[in-house]
């Protein structure tokens, strides 16, 4: 692979958005009876 | 609470205010995190949950009986509530686009005191806001 393909690959990798996993991303809870 | 929080499966850290009651768990990227197991954690040391919310990213999809729900991994999904926006939902399922949610997924019964939720129960996540289609 020549250097302009490469250099091209990695322009490609930084600009395209990354791919986050389908999970939970953030649990809230409201308690009570805490001391 | 805190320590036996963190050491429930899928939680990366635990964040308690005792000022106004709240507790934000921020799970690790291995997707492990199982909310209704975090519930009876709570519960199991000594402390009742009012309500809680979560936020998730997943696909839509409808189960066997028909209903709404949102897929956050091959192993966990979670039955969405009817409301005005799990309608915006609907035509979504069985499609590629992944969305990010936030819902509620548990809220006390009202009377009920130091009372542990149904477990048996699978939790519906009645939905609060879409953030994101994509």
């Amino acid at each position: 692979m020549n250097s302009k393909k490469f250099a091209l690959f990695v322009l490609l990798g930084c600009a395209l958005p990354p791919v986050s996993h389908a999970q939970v991303k953030h649990i809230q809870m409201r308690v009570e009876g805490m001391t | 609470m805190k320590q036996h929080l963190g050491r429930q499966s899928g939680v990366q850290s635990v964040d308690v205010s005792l000022i106004d009651g709240k507790v934000e768990i921020v799970p690790k990227e291995d997707g492990r995190l199982d909310p209704p197991q975090l519930l009876k954690a709570v519960y199991d040391s000594g402390v009742s949950v009012a309500e809680m919310e979560i936020t998730a990213r997943g696909k839509i999809a409808t189960d066997a009986s028909g209903n709404l729900v949102l897929n956050v991994n091959p192993n966990q999904s979670f039955a969405i509530a009817s409301n005005n926006l799990s309608k915006e939902l609907e035509p979504l399922a069985g499609s590629a686009i992944a969305i990010t949610v936030r819902g509620q997924l548990y809220k006390k019964v009202e009377g009920k005191t130091k009372r542990k939720p149904d477990m048996s129960a699978p939790l519906r996540l009645f939905v609060l806001e879409i953030q994101k289609k994509e």
